[in-house]
């Protein structure tokens, strides 16, 4: 009775548990099937638009750190698997593509603080491992931060409290120019402040509108200011546009140029003729300091590219460096290992060692001071090391700060 | 406060000089063939990118070809395309030409990389003017002066020789000059030519002053708009007024309200419509109307 209550015989069980068993059987031989596959890896970053030519570099450095290690990752064969970022909304189905249907470990990306958002947000739910190596917004590692996320770049307010101090040696009257967009506007704010309380003055203060093709104008005005620094917040093109002016003007080498988040590549866009300037940077390619492993980083692009490695090469390289590295030392592809490691790893040297935070996942990383020589000859090599900020390793949690992070456990 | 203004003025005036060079070709281009030629600013970023390649491989006096090779690329494209779209509705003249200037913009990151390319002014054009208040500099000085031999040439080319009064003529009655045994198709190639090689020209003559990459156009093409609307569509001496209102202007603005610069032109652009809907020197066009 009870077995018909339950609606199952003797022979219906039995022959149930037979099913199971037989299509139990090819499981472990799947599994195996999927270990003995490469391990991917996702890479999202932009294709097209403006910023494709840097992600380019991104990329590039991505895929020598994978051939650093003959592309295996815990002796398996491992493989990067790069889909566009056409917009944040793209990126994120690109993301879920890479996640669903490409079953990468872990994903590398981010060229633009609009996408980074977004797959910020999307990490959670596809539950992998996001490291974003190029965008710099406050939030991804503030208020908007969760378990899956790591960043390297260092926010601008944060390079603005770096670089702030060393900048007034040059004197306490500034010029500010910056764009009239987010991020012209997060510098003017920020070194505002710091300069009030260094007892500055603001001689000037312009607005630039994005893609301004003449800055003769705003020129003329610094030049009646004639302030002891000009504090620029205008992005890449912009800065090239304005500097070639500013020299054409006769006014190179007359009144200090200070900017923080500028790449190499857009100050190589300037040319020696007009390039000038005193810039924070995360790495550079001739400095000294490098360790043996980014040095044999920067021969190794040399070698294969016919050009040194800019700074944005240096940063697609080191955040997966990073993220193998982590692979390996969780000997797991599962996303919370991969996070426990991540947490754990530690990179650079004695004098510049530098890691991910674990209340944030912020990468801890001091700045490079570089400032564009008197005199350049070579194609590339244009900055002269002028300083690390901070100074001491020990300031880097001070000058870091609070990033408004509260993280969940998962 | 005072001989600020005079300088700004001044620079204005330079700047409006550099707009009326990059508006004109577009001018020509629409006052006799009738096509507007959304690609005007594409071929402008090639005359900059030709002029840094030519300068590379053989130095400065080979840049002088970058607007040549521009126009005869013109010219190859009116053959292909530009012709088709003579009679047809002009809006399908901005639509092909704006697809034309995306696929130049994807053929020079292609071909020349999406990065900024290092550009700078010669030797011998660097340095600067100062006559009290006013500061203009020397490379800024060539390129008015140049605007202006330019503009004074095209002047005497269309009043004063046969070619120009059968280009005047073709503009307005096509038929007849063909009745009259003009082969009016040649022509109609080396009109749309010569208005992308003075775009060219422009490229090469901003690429010291600007920043030399795929998007550069987009720097161009919207002023040279405005300038050609206020001046009054197809009017020569109505771009060349325009251009220099819109330089001072700009100027001016950057001196009061620097954030609102950019915008500035399009809101003069605007008043200007408003006040005379043809535009300063813009006429009546039978074809249009």
């Amino acid at each position: 009775m009870s077995s018909n209550r339950t609606g199952l015989t003797r022979r219906q069980t039995l022959a149930g548990v037979g099913v199971v068993g037989a299509t139990s059987l090819p499981l472990p031989f799947i599994g195996r099937a999927r270990a003995a596959g490469p391990i991917r890896i996702g890479l999202l970053l932009a294709k097209t638009g403006d910023i494709a030519a840097q992600t380019d570099y991104l990329a590039k450095g991505s895929y020598l750190a994978l051939e650093e290690r003959g592309n295996q990752i815990m002796g398996q064969p491992a493989e990067l698997v790069w889909y566009d970022e056409p917009t944040p909304q793209g990126a994120q189905q690109n993301m879920q593509k890479l996640v669903a249907e490409e079953k990468v470990a872990a994903i590398l990306g981010g060229s633009l603080s609009s996408n980074a958002l977004a797959e910020e947000a999307t990490a959670p739910s596809v539950k992998v491992p996001m490291l974003i190596n190029n965008a710099a917004a406050t939030e991804i590692t503030g208020k908007n931060c969760n378990r899956y996320t790591f960043r390297l770049n260092t926010p601008v307010a944060v390079q603005a409290r770096m670089f702030a101090p060393f900048i007034t040696g040059y004197g306490k009257r500034w010029y500010f120019l910056t764009a009239s967009y987010a991020f012209g506007q997060d510098i003017n704010k920020s070194f505002h402040e710091l300069l009030a309380q260094a007892g500055g003055t603001v001689v000037g203060n312009d607005e630039v509108p994005l893609n301004t093709p003449d800055y003769s104008s705003f020129a003329l005005k610094i030049r009646a200011a004639n302030p002891d620094l000009i504090l620029g917040g205008i992005p890449a093109g912009d800065l090239s546009t304005f500097l070639k002016q500013w020299n054409e003007m006769g006014m190179k080498g007359k009144i200090p140029i200070a900017e923080i988040a500028i790449g190499d590549t857009d100050i190589w866009a300037v040319g020696p003729q007009a390039a000038t300037g005193i810039y924070t940077s995360l790495w550079w390619y001739k400095n000294p300091a490098n360790s043996a492993d980014e040095q044999k980083f920067a021969a190794d692009f040399l070698k294969k590219y016919n050009k040194p490695a800019a700074d944005k090469a240096w940063m697609g390289w080191i955040t997966a460096k990073s993220l193998f590295e982590s692979i390996e030392a969780a000997k797991s592809t599962d996303p919370m290992a991969i996070i426990e490691a991540l947490e754990n790893w530690k990179g650079g040297t004695p004098e510049n060692p530098y890691s991910y935070r674990k209340s944030d996942h912020q990468m801890m990383l001091k700045n490079l001071v570089v400032e564009v020589k008197p005199k350049i000859t070579d194609q590339w090599d244009y900055f002269d090391v002028k300083g690390t900020v901070p100074n001491n390793s020990a300031d880097l949690d001070k000058v870091f700060g609070e990033s408004g992070c509260h993280m969940t456990a998962t | 406060m005072t001989s600020l203004l005079v300088s700004q003025l001044a620079n204005g005036l330079v700047l409006g000089g550099l707009y009326v060079l990059i508006a004109i070709g577009l001018s020509i281009i629409f006052g006799l063939l009738g096509i507007v030629n959304f690609a005007h600013g594409a071929f402008f970023a090639l005359g900059a990118y030709f002029g840094l390649t030519l300068y590379n491989q053989f130095g400065w006096p080979a840049v002088v070809l970058a607007p040549l090779l521009v126009g005869v690329l013109g010219m190859v494209v009116e053959r292909l395309l530009i012709r088709h779209l003579y009679d047809k509705d002009p809006l399908i003249s901005l639509i092909v030409t704006f697809a034309l200037a995306l696929l130049i913009e994807a053929l020079t990151r292609v071909i020349w990389g999406g990065l900024g390319q290092p550009f700078g002014q010669p030797e011998w054009l660097s340095g600067i003017f100062l006559w009290g208040p006013v500061l203009i500099t020397r490379y800024r000085f060539a390129v008015f002066a140049t605007t202006l031999l330019l503009l004074l040439g095209l002047w005497a080319f269309m009043q004063f020789t046969p070619y120009g009064r059968i280009l005047r003529a073709g503009s307005r009655d096509p038929e007849m000059v063909g009745l009259l045994g003009i082969r009016l198709p040649r022509v109609l190639t080396a009109v749309f030519g010569l208005g992308c090689c003075i775009a060219g020209i422009a490229g090469v003559l901003a690429a010291p002053l600007w920043t030399v990459y795929p998007a550069m156009q987009e720097g161009a093409i919207m002023p040279a708009f405005v300038v050609v609307t206020i001046g009054g569509l197809g009017s020569f001496a109505g771009a060349v007024i325009a251009g220099l209102l819109v330089g001072v202007v700009t100027t001016m603005t950057i001196q009061f309200e620097p954030a609102a610069a950019n915008a500035v032109m399009y809101v003069f652009m605007a008043v200007v419509l408003l006040l005379r809907p043809r535009g300063l020197l813009g006429e009546r066009w039978e074809r249009f109307e």
